[in-house]
């Protein structure tokens, strides 16, 4: 981890208040797909972490929704505007060699980390089957799609790919015998709720990249903290340090 | 020339990262210059371990936040077996900080503390996010005095350091008890009670308010203390950037405390030491000692003395 001022190389109007962001990338260690950076938006006092989306030698990319003052702020930064960041921030994904075939599973914009992670999976030549879910057409990223790569898609009002949840397309897949050898997913609780069920029925391993609002990113004020199973019940473990990627098995999720 | 005595502790440095901002000063964070710390001081401990408050635990308000962490913590026994001898060897001097339902609670810690060594505690006697509907210790210049007293009788050579809430009605009387029961060294301030209302969520959401709104609050609270005690303050408060830690020191701190706002500005503990060190040699001062307290005066009664270069 470090604390840098890079400059943004670009920045770019999606579509339903979703904006690309491109950063230089001038970090010395490698960020990995699951990983985050937490950015100083001015004149907000806390900083906001954003996964990171893609990567290369160039830049860092992240992919956010206006959501709230400091995403509404951001997207009005410029290239050539300085922003300070610390990152890259927590755990990654896991990666073996044995997983050679991987489903990865996405809900809106918790789809970040995962484009990120089929880039890099894609180029260790894993066989991947990608499930992105969103509200609607606008809502699904085309421009961050890697290519290569075999889509399933699914919208709740069915302009795009099938209509409904995309646990459902999940689901039938899996129960249809189609088994990958491990699952990544990033979206609301609720899907990651629901695929951590399914990860448990068919006795895959599963990695879920969870969200909360944090402070300091870093693992020393223990604000983010989310419930995980221990022997005796569950503990709150730090999503920023611990985290954001646990095992989906891991995650207290009868809590909630 | 930013060398500071703290009640018999000598730190290199004013700058004190002070308890819940930094964990237990295990995190090796590569873009902190440890050089320009003085101490460290530890996530609050308690006696058992404590789970800690139910989320939300942070809140962003204004251009400050609230904190409701409560005190998560793996209880003494843990801490001392698991963190204390990584953040020992370390070599950044430790100050550890300590809560009790009692004063019971905490000489039990204190002895534990002693027996591994180390050298400072902070007593926390502040915390606003557990047993909200209690009053805090030191809203009480009793209830201060005694569990101070208690803790000074099991502590030897240790130095003890008692951090006060600023939601009080006259903080110096509660300090002045500190003083007089053993405290060697006061903090000022806790963080301050607030709540926001979250609208769409249809909630409220109830912390300790920390960040640069705070500061006059905790200025306010160490001009007045500095007046009454002779103990050395560690200025804590709403410090952002290095001039906001150098008012502090002018105002009576001879230490500061950085908080949340390390975690917007990483680079504040080597700001805050350029900050002073500038003064310091424009006013052609010897050291950071001639300048705690230089815009503030000792009362008569007090028995500090005012330094002059």
């Amino acid at each position: 981890m470090e604390s840098k001022n890079l400059k943004i190389k670009g920045i770019e109007d999606l579509s339903a208040g979703h904006w690309l962001l491109e950063l230089e990338n001038s970090f010395s260690e490698k960020p990995m797909p699951g990983q985050f950076i937490h950015i100083k938006v001015a004149p907000f006092f806390l900083r906001r972490p954003f996964s990171i989306a893609g990567c290369d030698r160039d830049k860092v990319t992240i992919l956010f929704r206006v959501a709230g003052e400091g995403s509404q702020v951001l997207s009005h930064a410029r290239k050539g505007d300085v922003l300070s960041v610390i990152g890259p921030l927590g755990t990654p994904f896991p990666l073996r060699r044995r997983w050679k075939k991987a489903f990865l599973v996405a809900g809106g914009t918790g789809a970040a980390p995962l484009f990120f992670l089929s880039g890099e999976l894609a180029g260790q030549k894993k066989d991947i089957l990608f499930f992105y879910g969103a509200r609607d057409k606008s809502n699904i990223m085309f421009r961050m799609l890697p290519a290569g790569i075999d889509f399933i898609f699914s919208t709740d009002d069915g302009s795009y790919g099938e209509k409904g949840l995309i646990t459902g397309a999940l689901d039938s897949c899996l129960k249809g015998g189609f088994l990958p050898d491990v699952i990544y997913a990033g979206g609301p609780r609720g899907l990651l709720k629901e695929v951590a069920g399914f990860a448990e029925k068919f006795c895959i391993p599963a990695f879920v990249s969870l969200e909360n609002r944090m402070a300091c990113g870093t693992g020393l004020c223990y604000g983010c903290v989310t419930k995980i199973r221990t022997r005796e019940g569950w503990e709150y473990k730090r999503v920023c340090k611990d985290g954001p990627v646990f095992s989906a098995s891991d995650v207290a999720w009868e809590e909630d | 020339m930013l060398r500071v005595k703290i009640g018999g502790l000598a730190l290199k440095s004013p700058v004190i990262m002070m308890s819940g901002i930094f964990s237990y000063g295990e995190i090796d964070l590569k873009y902190l210059d440890y050089s320009q710390i003085g101490a460290v001081v530890t996530k609050t401990i308690t006696l058992e371990p404590k789970e800690g408050n139910p989320q939300p635990r942070i809140w962003e308000a204004g251009s400050g936040m609230l904190n409701s962490i409560g005190l998560q913590n793996p209880g003494i026994s843990a801490f001392v077996s698991r963190h204390l001898p990584g953040i020992m060897e370390r070599g950044v001097t430790t100050i550890v900080s300590i809560s009790g339902q009692d004063s019971g609670e905490v000489v039990r810690m204190i002895e534990i503390l002693l027996r591994e060594g180390v050298k400072a505690v902070e007593i926390n006697l502040s915390c606003p996010n557990v047993h909200r509907d209690k009053p805090m210790v030191s809203q009480s210049a009793e209830m201060t005095y005694r569990l101070i007293k208690d803790s000074k009788s099991a502590s030897g050579n240790m130095l003890l350091i008692a951090k006060l809430s600023p939601n009080v009605t006259d903080i110096a009387e509660i300090a002045v008890a500190a003083e007089q029961a053993g405290a060697g060294a006061l903090s000022l301030i806790n963080t301050v009670k607030g709540l926001c209302v979250d609208i769409e969520g249809r909630r409220i959401v109830e912390g300790g308010y920390s960040g640069p709104p705070i500061k006059p609050v905790g200025l306010k609270a160490v001009y007045e203390v500095f007046r009454k005690v002779k103990v050395p303050l560690i200025g804590i408060g709403g410090i952002e950037k290095g001039r906001d830690a150098l008012e502090y020191i002018l105002a009576g701190a001879s230490a500061v405390g950085v908080g949340s706002g390390f975690f917007s500005n990483p680079g504040l503990p080597g700001e805050i030491c350029s900050a002073v060190k500038d003064f310091i040699l424009a006013n052609k001062f010897k050291s950071i000692r001639y300048i705690a307290g230089l815009f503030n005066e000792k009362e008569e009664n007090s028995s500090g003395k005012k330094k002059r270069n």
